[in-house]
């Protein structure tokens, strides 16, 4: 169960790896693909975070943390880019 | 089936432990706010970044991206099998984990020689030196990484058991904190410039 899980998680991951190389070359204004790929960027570092690690197994704060870092970073680079 | 068990629920017991989390919170600290000063730097110099960002591989950096996803998730199966007592099979994703690690490695290596045949070397102008000092950085824990792996396949193999639950989860830890480092690096040295 918990193999074909993270088996699922990891296809996920590989697809929107692909896909946000792709939107690169769309030809969409800059800040648009900026936010699409911080978008691709926080789902796969919270899939990694919580299937990989095991962090949905882990302690509300732990989970908070994570998820709060994973915003900020992402919320600061689109407003400074 | 798990055959261990585990309170992950408690505040102290992170998966990995308590003080793995505290250096994956400094070291993601770390490399966010050199990112972020990263993107501050290119307002200055928006066509330097944007050319800069122009002259780097961005299938190199999908392979990567591959090879370290994946290796994570053979790494997974490393702590699944291990929880089940299956030694063997937990050996053989270990070997799996670890060539993902060594491949990242050999097409990092193979990056690097074009950039610095082609002069782009971390003086070349300021998106290089961040590239350089970012990605070696986080080449560095790789291998560190590979370390780990290595000292876990040793205790894997031995024949009277030394390696703990703990000793697992704390190196599959590790080894996923070089993926979300690279997570981190790669949309924005790669892609958004």
């Amino acid at each position: 169960m918990k193999k074909q899980l993270n088996f699922k998680v990891w296809l996920v991951l590989l697809a929107i790896s692909i896909l946000a190389v792709f939107i690169v070359k769309w030809d969409i204004r800059l800040n648009v693909v900026a936010a699409i790929i911080m978008a691709f960027f926080m789902l796969k570092f919270l899939l990694v975070a919580f299937y990989f690690m095991e962090l949905k197994k882990a302690n509300v704060f732990w989970k908070w943390a994570v998820t709060l870092f994973v915003s900020l970073f992402s919320a600061i680079v689109l407003i400074v880019f | 089936m798990d055959l261990v068990k585990e309170n992950s629920k408690n505040i102290y017991y992170p998966p990995g432990g308590i003080l793995l989390w505290i250096i994956i919170f400094l070291e993601l600290f770390t490399f966010g706010i050199a990112l972020i000063a990263m993107v501050v730097y290119s307002k200055n110099e928006p066509e330097v970044f944007h050319n800069s960002r122009l002259l780097l591989n961005t299938t190199f950096g999908l392979i990567n991206t591959i090879f370290l996803i994946t290796s994570g998730f053979f790494m997974t199966q490393v702590v699944i099998n291990f929880k089940a007592l299956d030694n063997k099979k937990s050996t053989f994703y270990l070997k799996l984990t670890m060539l993902g690690g060594v491949l990242f490695l050999i097409l990092k290596s193979i990056e690097y020689y074009s950039k610095m045949e082609a002069g782009l070397t971390v003086n070349h102008n300021t998106f290089f030196t961040f590239y350089w000092m970012l990605t070696l950085f986080h080449v560095i824990h790789v291998i560190v990484g590979l370390v780990i792996l290595s000292s876990v396949y040793v205790g894997l193999n031995r024949k009277n058991k030394v390696l703990e639950l703990d000793d697992v989860e704390a190196s599959a830890t590790f080894w996923h904190m070089c993926d979300l480092i690279w997570l981190l690096l790669f949309p924005i040295i790669y892609l958004i410039f």
